[in-house]
């Protein structure tokens, strides 16, 4: 099934020419924003020279970093009034990334999660129940916008109190969810501990964090759904930007909306079809806030066109990261937002180390950080309530809730060259 | 702009009542023919659609309570098929069992252009951005906010509940022109950002509150104006309405209830007769256009009283004080309802613990706080802390499962706790508007 058939199997010149054409709309968009203006033309850059796809990498890449220096509205192409929504990303210190959408780019979003569900056989008679966070984090709202747009029955439940999700999910007769893969897991676990069999359920889109095959088949078999794989990230809009097919062989990235890159991250030279490397995306119908070759940090690889379904370009799942950021319970973490935050903290040191584990299939960080002797009276009170401080700010500051060790000073390591401050334990095992 | 829908929002009494009347002899014709539920009401009442010959004949028909809801659960009361619904929203209910509400795509349109006629006669529009501040998910005031605002041009930053400090950085660094909230969660982002050094009304642009799903007082409006640098609006509405639905104006004398969506009495709880302009009661309210989960004469349990003069703001619909009490003894913690009966459900599923229990509701600092003082059964009494401590978690856990919001447990020991004869006063509410 199609939600927008022409668009979604477009292919050759014709595909090409509406790419161009919109590409050269985006950079002409991105002018209206101090930085592009700056950056294009300190690359000599002129929209009249982009004749075709290929040109695309005269243009500089923008960074997460670049985002942050323009914080908060540096990156908006039109006023604030034509701004109808905000939303924040974890940037990768202090600040959080800012992203506006116009109308139109609302609309737009909601329209690739229509094409999403669609084309996975969701239609107006299912009903969702959709269990990730709403407000600021894209995933909720995102979802629960283009499952509207479908006329599906939507009940926002966000996360938490996984038992009343699964009374719902049976008094209401739920056939699809929407959650992290980790979350699914810890979910089928505690239906068969209240022995609920979840028998309406029959589709489960994942996302926001990386998961495997083997996940999947445990999934697929312990809540009965078929599993799909979703990808997005909150600056091309939110979730939906790729997204399996029935086929379930490589995300289709809407090609349309969305031109694809994929880039060794150490040198920026693009590599071919079939070999890895880091996604760089240039949205190319964003209004509010548009990106020329964003780099997203996801480790992936362009895929060969001909897909059974007859749609276009396809990603492989995601494999990692060019980065160090982690994602935790689907919220993304940077070691640089904990030191920013372990900073601003006077009672503890700046080293620290981070560990990731698997605890009943949800992710569990725990951070050890370095008392400072200099405001530690010796009290165990004392050491009980700076935890407590460190454990809200890194909540505060992160939007996660961690677990933090206080041990004494000089005891964590100190590297010299590249820190290697985060020891991620979690495997494949979910 | 001054009104969203000025033909509406002006129309003279009479015309709306022409509305109302005509709104209401179809919804009563609709029920009577498709709803089972309303058939059997209005059979038992003997009353028949063709009775309905004036818009004062609606005493006639019979009311529905909170209690039809949770008896119906989940769906029964709906009029509309699956296919049709496409949201649902659960509140919790009395005992057990949540309170659900079902919507029509019409049924969302109507909540939020009740909600842009609204936020329109506060002043807001395109160009402000207003911070909802409420929770997002299953509760109402998150989305339904969310839309309202979205619907007349401004911007949204659904920065959802928490996190206060981030709030008031968002608040400052995006320029929030107006926050919706609870009372006391503005007046607790008051206070934290006294503590980090910011000052709302020099450093931010904030000028407008949005606050509802609690209770408050003038004392409270006065004083978070003249120290918030804000002007202060009163919104209401339960989910069984959809959700918040109407605010004051900017003459802050009472919300205006829109009459093509609502129409208004107020009854004597006692008598259920119907009181007048002016005379205190409980608010009853019937939904004029509600397709999934049809409202009549439903029987909300807040006091208050009716003004049917036209506002100095031009508006002729009725205003309705501020709510000034309930009728049972329903509490609201932090913008969520919780009924007594709710609490003893929960304790009478945990068999370590006994039915006797005490909730003490106080304020800490702007915030409210829930303890509930549980006698431990004489089989479950342990000297190991280690044990109380697990009994005292599994109780903490279950409660926050069914009630949505966190409350602290104290275990007693059995015996402790006072006994009542006749009516027991299991509440004891410290807090002070």
């Amino acid at each position: 099934m199609f939600w927008d058939k022409r668009n979604e199997t477009l292919k050759g010149e014709k595909l090409k020419a509406l790419q161009t054409m919109r590409l050269k709309q985006t950079i002409r968009q991105s002018q209206k924003v101090g930085f592009y203006k700056k950056r294009l033309s300190g690359a000599h850059v002129h929209v009249e020279e982009i004749h075709t796809l290929e040109d695309i990498t005269k243009i500089p890449f923008t960074k997460k970093q670049d985002l942050r220096d323009g914080y908060p509205f540096g990156f908006f192409a039109v006023p604030l009034n034509k701004v109808v929504r905000i939303h924040t990303t974890s940037g990768t210190t202090g600040k959080p990334t800012v992203v506006g959408y116009t109308r139109k780019d609302l609309n737009t979003w909601a329209e690739l999660i229509a094409r999403n569900m669609t084309m996975i056989g969701v239609t107006e008679n299912d009903i969702f129940q959709n269990m990730v966070n709403y407000g600021m984090f894209t995933g909720g709202l995102g979802f629960h916008y283009g499952a509207e747009k479908i006329g599906m029955t939507v009940i926002p439940s966000a996360t938490g109190n996984t038992k009343r999700q699964i009374e719902m999910i049976r008094d209401f007769g739920v056939t699809t969810i929407h959650c992290t893969p980790s979350y699914a897991m810890h979910l089928s676990e505690v239906a068969e501990e209240m022995h609920e069999p979840l028998d309406s359920l029959k589709t489960g889109i994942f996302g926001a964090e990386p998961w495997s095959e083997t996940v999947r088949s445990s999934l697929e078999e312990r809540l009965g759904v078929t599993a799909y794989d979703s990808y997005g990230l909150s600056e091309l809009f939110g979730p939906g930007v790729a997204f399996e097919c029935p086929e379930r062989d490589g995300l289709h990235i809407w090609h349309d909306i969305y031109l694809v890159e994929i880039i060794n991250p150490a040198t920026g030279e693009q590599l071919s079809d079939g070999e890895r490397g880091e996604l760089v995306v240039t949205p190319l119908l964003k209004e509010a806030m548009p990106l020329l070759r964003y780099r997203t940090g996801d480790i992936t690889m362009k895929m060969e066109d001909g897909c059974l379904c007859r749609r276009g370009q396809k990603i492989g799942r995601i494999t990692g990261r060019s980065d160090d950021m982690l994602v935790i319970r689907g919220i993304n973490v940077f070691p640089s937002q904990i030191e920013h935050v372990l900073l601003k903290i006077p009672d503890v040191g700046n080293q620290f180390m981070v560990y990731v584990d698997k605890v009943n299939h949800l992710d569990e960080m725990t951070v050890d950080v370095e008392i400072n002797r200099d405001y530690f009276s010796g009290e165990l009170a004392d050491l009980a309530r700076i935890q407590k401080k460190v454990v809200k700010e890194l909540r505060d500051g992160l939007e996660l809730r961690t677990t933090v060790k206080l041990v004494e000073p000089g005891s964590l390591p100190r590297f010299e060259g590249k820190a290697k401050r985060v020891i991620d334990r979690r495997g494949d095992a979910i | 702009m001054k009104c969203w829908d000025p033909r509406i929002e002006e129309m003279p009494k009479a015309e709306l009542q022409q509305m109302q009347y005509r709104l209401l002899k179809s919804l009563v014709y609709r029920l009577y023919s498709f709803s089972p539920f309303y058939h059997d009401r209005m059979k038992e009442q003997n009353v028949h659609p063709d009775d309905i010959h004036t818009l004062s004949d609606i005493k006639k028909l019979p009311f529905m309570f909170k209690r039809d809801l949770r008896d119906n659960y989940p769906d029964k009361i709906f009029t509309a098929t699956q296919d049709d619904l496409v949201r649902y929203h659960v509140s919790s209910g009395t005992t057990g069992k949540p309170t659900v509400v079902g919507y029509t795509q019409n049924d969302l349109d109507t909540w939020t252009t009740s909600l842009a006629r609204a936020l329109t006669s506060i002043g807001l529009g395109r160009g402000d951005v207003i911070q909802v501040s409420y929770g997002y998910g299953l509760f109402t005031g998150g989305l339904g906010l969310h839309y309202g605002a979205e619907r007349i041009g401004a911007t949204v930053l659904p920065t959802s509940v928490g996190n206060t400090e981030r709030q008031i950085e968002l608040m400052q660094d995006l320029g929030a022109t107006a926050i919706a909230c609870t009372p006391s969660y503005l007046l607790h982002i008051g206070e934290v950002a006294e503590k980090i050094g910011v000052d709302i009304h020099k450093d931010t642009k904030l000028r407008t509150g949005i606050l509802g799903a609690e209770p408050w007082t003038e004392r409270m409006r006065i004083r978070m104006e003249e120290w918030l640098g804000i002007r202060a609006y009163d919104i209401y509405g339960t989910s069984e309405l959809s959700g918040p639905m109407f605010t004051e104006c900017t003459e802050q004398s009472g919300f205006h209830v829109w009459s093509d969506i609502a129409l208004v009495e107020i009854i004597d709880p006692k008598t259920g007769e119907q009181l007048e302009p002016g005379e205190k009661g409980e608010l009853t309210m019937t939904i004029l256009q509600k397709e999934a989960l049809p409202m009549i004469r439903f029987r909300i349990g807040d006091i208050t009283q009716v003004n049917e003069e036209v506002c100095a703001c031009g508006r002729t619909h009725p205003r309705v004080d501020r709510i000034q009490g309930r009728v049972d003894d329903m509490l609201i913690i932090r913008g969520i309802n919780v009924f007594p009966s709710q609490v003893e459900y929960t304790l009478m599923t945990i068999p370590e613990v006994g039915q006797h229990f005490q909730i003490v509701v106080d304020r800490k600092g702007a915030l409210d706080d829930m303890l509930v003082r549980v006698e431990l059964n004489k089989e479950s009494f342990s000297d190991k802390i280690t044990d109380l401590m697990l009994i005292r978690q599994r109780v903490e856990h279950k409660l926050r499962n069914v009630l949505n919001v966190n409350a602290n447990v104290e275990l007693v020991e059995p015996g402790s706790l006072p006994r009542y004869e006749g009516k027991s006063k299991k509440v004891v509410d410290r807090r002070s508007l």
